[in-house]
């Protein structure tokens, strides 16, 4: 608790609890025990996995929690002032002129049916003295600060795109020069080069006008690029607090590495990067012993029984028995030499990816080949007709045991591409080749019979686990149908392949998944029964149309490996579709950059990564947060 | 401008289909009225004379001539406002019959739908606003137990209670004594013979509005935007107002415009019950005599009032969400 006394804080958390105390449900401490504090104009990260209580604790400090939950223990000081035990009408004046917020992927913030300019003047004079002219000055002052024309003050917000609108949120969130300003994530979702140029205008913002900052995140990447100190949050504690430097010089808590371990310099010749398997434990039992126990690979006994302390150690504070006993800290019942030595790496499952196994992958015999395809889509408005090029004199090969990465922006004719290669729309221009079991056939020429045998062999893994699959199906339901469909089976026969299934992509011991819920599963999971899914038709080529993306950073590596590994053991090709370099580097053998429907720029993807030669993929290289770099 | 041009234009088109449709459907039905009229003078048995035939589609002025001229000519009568005579009401023109009731059934439901609609919505705000408290649920509950109430079923109870047992309010007709036009006594009764009515009807029609308005609040309630708002340090008052019923406020709009379209029909049952001098109980009579030239007149009315209320509640949801312009136009 050595922050907790500062006496120059500007946020104090002491202590603080949060309770969900639904009726139906069995009650939750989400959030326990936190103590932290954030000095004038200081920028602090805030990390852990979707669930972890983040942005519970940030909904706290707003003092804006809705029942059932509720602040059940500790104070939040700002400026000295207790806001737990303020009244909301005299919590009011203090909200937005000393404590602002951008939500969580805020597309939402904004009041859909007023202008723009109306929200900014409805908080401006509720707070202030500025009336009239002076309030449309100072909108214009902060349109200015986040980058954006003037023309759009007057607009609606559904005709800003979402990097513009969550400019605006930021924007609004200045209006009345904070001292505090919670970010919840606020670029999950967008593009990965806006992404970028928000976070830089956040920090450049910051540096200039002073205010503090709590940056919420589940990627670690981002929150060490911005942040001067970084709170690790698990299951609802703070189990590691230190500066960022120090943080990424010599993690002490294990999931702090596991969380680390998800990054890795792309431009290496090996990468290996990690991933913390398991999911978090369920917060409506009493946690006795460490939290993260079941899932960290430097467990001892001593873990299992007795909770760890949050207390300093080496410069930051950290809760671990095993961190602190190699630390030199003392820990009853725990001697020097029942731990190793400190070590930076989580020693968790990992995937890596040499530079020769993909010399080697780009020797094998062609799967499918792309020729000189373009797609110009038509349409008609009154008399003319408007012509689109989605994509443009595309050529590539995608060989079997081989991955081939799409990367671009949104709009750059990715999907349009996967259209093309699944048989859903005819290219206009070129051709597609599969050379399948029944030798080359053109994809362009297959109908009905010939068009559903064709899609056995082309399968898609899409972008968002959560909604791909039915809710009210058990796992074992679920890959019990394509196989009826595909393969007609039925009875025992059935039951197996499923198992098979579920083995292949190492949800076992299997009994234990096969009668669960998609809910009951964690995302990185629920990714995996929709891959195994895409298998059960025993495909040649998986098309993986940002399979990670709406995945925590830290399980991304997860999904990677096992993408990695279908590849290797069953001699299909995967074609990934995906907007980031990073993942690309792991996955992929080979790397196509499109920009605006055209390749900008082709090759093995180590070359590319090592020296891209298109101003494109340097942009979208530099926006790979790269803490190591 | 091109949302609302469009609106406008679509609904020119659907009114042309509708009168057109209007003047077809009699045609292509089996039988002739005046066949069926004088059947009916003459008695079932007997036999018809084709002479009475004659006379009898003369009076009605059944037209003759190729489907194309009568189209035309059908077209050019609406134009001038004629649309036959009423059969009951012989020798008055349809329109002068309903001219008459129409102002009865257009106050009362006007009135009623307008105040249903305000306290329905303000109660089902406050409800949401307050929602899980004692007035949600008396509220809600409330809504929920009237709702299962017939209208006229009401009727007969207020006819019962406030004019026999009580009678404080007259249970039947439009006016007593009074020289129809506007003057106070003639106001006066008119009032107080559409008090029962009104009520009736004022009993049942907010209910759907309160629980709209609730559902549809508490939903908006959870949006990011109420919590910014909230954020904001925002009035209680202008985050409900401005924030809240004001998104939540636009389901609502729209279904109120089609409801003043298609009250009508359920004006029907209760002007029946208090013997109420509009254009429902003229209809129900128009039925009863299979006054074919009435019932068109009054189907083509109704069916222009429900495409004139969705007209205004599409402007009117163009002007309250600024999403719906653009992604129409």
């Amino acid at each position: 608790m050595t922050t907790a006394t500062s006496p120059d804080a500007l946020l104090e958390v002491d202590g603080l609890s949060v309770r969900y105390e639904p009726k139906r449900n069995p009650s939750l401490t989400a959030v326990s025990d936190v103590s932290f504090s954030i000095r004038p104009g200081e920028f602090v990260g805030l990390i852990g996995e979707s669930g972890s209580g983040k942005t519970t604790l940030g909904t706290a400090l707003l003092r804006l929690l809705d029942r059932p939950a509720r602040i059940s223990e500790g104070s939040v000081r700002l400026d000295g002032t207790d806001i737990t035990a303020l009244s909301e009408d005299e919590l009011r004046p203090l909200r937005w002129r000393d404590v602002s917020t951008v939500f969580q992927s805020s597309m939402n913030a904004l009041n859909p049916v007023i202008r723009v300019e109306a929200q900014f003047r409805d908080v401006i004079e509720e707070h202030s003295g500025l009336r009239g002219d002076a309030v449309t000055e100072r909108v214009r002052e902060l349109f200015d600060m986040v980058m954006i024309d003037h023309r759009f003050i007057r607009a609606f917000p559904h005709e800003l795109s979402g990097g513009m609108k969550q400019r605006v949120n930021l924007a609004l969130a200045l209006a009345l020069e904070p001292k505090v300003v919670l970010l919840d994530e606020p670029t999950t979702g967008l593009d990965v080069v806006v992404q970028h140029s928000i976070l830089e205008n956040i920090r450049r913002l910051q540096r200039e006008k002073g205010f503090a900052v709590l940056f919420i995140s589940h990627d670690i990447g981002t929150v060490l690029d911005l942040s001067d100190r970084i709170l690790v949050m698990y299951a609802g504690r703070i189990v590691e607090e230190n500066d960022a430097a120090s943080l990424l010089r010599d993690p002490m808590h294990p999931y702090t590495k596991g969380l680390l371990g998800s990054y890795s310099d792309p431009r290496a010749e090996t990468v290996r990067i990690t991933y913390v398997p398991g999911r978090l434990p369920d917060l409506t039992k009493d946690v006795t012993g460490c939290p993260f126990v079941a899932r960290c690979p430097e467990r001892i006994s001593l873990c299992e029984s007795v909770t760890p302390a949050f207390a300093p150690l080496a410069g930051g504070d950290v809760a671990c028995h095993v961190a602190r006993v190699q630390r030199g800290g003392e820990v009853d019942g725990l001697a020097a030499a029942d731990v190793g030595e400190p070590t930076r790496r989580f020693a968790g499952p990992e995937f890596v990816k040499t530079a020769a196994e993909s010399t080697e992958a780009l020797t094998r015999p062609a799967l499918l080949s792309v020729d000189s395809v373009g797609k110009t889509y038509e349409r008609r408005r009154g008399l003319k007709v408007e012509r689109t090029v989605a994509v443009d004199d595309v050529s590539f090969e995608l060989r079997r045991g081989e991955v081939t990465a799409l990367v671009g922006q949104s709009g750059s004719g990715k999907t349009t591409l996967a259209r093309l290669i699944t048989g859903v729309d005819k290219p206009s221009t070129g051709r597609i080749v599969f050379h399948g079991p029944d030798g080359e056939q053109e994809v362009a020429g297959f109908r009905g019979r010939a068009l559903r045998g064709y899609r056995k062999h082309v399968q898609m893994v899409f972008q968002d686990p959560y909604s791909s699959l039915n809710p009210a199906k058990r796992i074992g339901q679920a890959l019990e149908r394509p196989l009826v469909n595909h393969h007609g089976l039925s009875g025992r026969a059935l039951r197996d392949r499923v198992r098979e299934l579920l083995e292949t992509v190492a949800l076992t011991p299997t009994e234990r998944f096969v009668d669960r819920y998609p809910h009951e599963l964690s995302g990185g999971q629920r990714q995996r029964v929709v891959i195994a899914r895409a298998l059960a038709a025993e495909p040649e080529i998986v098309i993986a149309d940002e399979p990670i993306s709406s995945l925590d950073v830290s399980i991304r590596a997860e999904i990677l490996e096992l993408l990695g590994s279908l590849v290797r053991e069953h001699d299909m090709g995967i074609l990934y579709i995906t907007h980031d370099l990073l993942s690309a580097r792991m996955l992929s053998d080979e790397v196509l950059v499109l920009n605006d429907g055209r390749v900008v720029e082709r090759g093995p993807t180590l070359d590319v990564i090592r020296s891209p030669r298109d101003e494109y993929t340097r942009r979208l290289l530099d926006a790979v947060p790269n803490p190591f770099g | 401008m091109r949302y609302f041009a469009r609106k406008v234009a679509f609904f020119l088109a659907t009114l042309w289909a509708v009168v057109t449709l209007n003047f077809l459907i009699p045609r292509l039905q089996p039988g002739d009225p005046a066949e069926i009229m004088v059947k009916r003078l003459a008695g079932k048995d007997s036999q018809l004379d084709p002479a009475q035939v004659q006379a009898m589609r003369a009076m009605l002025g059944t037209p003759d001539g190729s489907l194309w001229s009568q189209y035309t000519g059908y077209l050019g009568e609406l134009a001038h406002g004629n649309f036959g005579l009423s059969y009951t009401y012989y020798p008055f023109p349809v329109t002068e019959v309903i001219g008459q009731a129409i102002w009865w059934t257009v106050v009362l439901v006007v009135v009623t739908q307008v105040l249903s609609f305000a306290v329905g919505t303000v109660l089902g705000a406050y409800a949401a606003w307050r929602r899980n408290t004692r007035f949600d649920s008396v509220v809600t509950l409330g809504s929920t137990f009237l709702g299962t109430l017939q209208p006229f079923w009401i009727a007969l109870l207020l006819i019962y209670l406030l004019g026999y047992t009580l009678g404080w309010f007259p249970t039947s007709g439009g006016y007593e004594a009074a020289t129809p036009g506007f003057n106070g006594p003639f106001i006066q009764e008119a009032v107080s013979h559409s008090f029962l009515p009104a009520l009736a009807l004022l009993v049942v029609t907010p209910i759907g509005w309160v629980l709209g308005m609730r559902n549809t609040m508490i939903m908006n309630l959870g949006e990011d935007y109420i919590r910014l708002a909230r954020a904001k340090g925002l009035p209680d008052r202008r985050i409900a107002l401005g924030y809240a019923a004001r998104n939540a406020l636009l389901p609502s709009v729209t279904g109120f415009a089609l409801a003043l379209g298609g009250v009508l029909g359920g004006a029907i049952l209760v002007e029946t019950a208090f013997d109420y001098p509009g254009l429902g109980r003229l209809m129900g009579e128009a039925v009863e005599n299979k006054d074919y030239p009435l019932l068109q007149t009054l189907m083509l009315l109704t069916t222009a009032g429900v495409l004139l209320a969705n007209l205004v509640a599409d402007l009117m949801y163009g002007v309250l969400d600024p999403r719906a312009r653009r992604a129409q136009s």
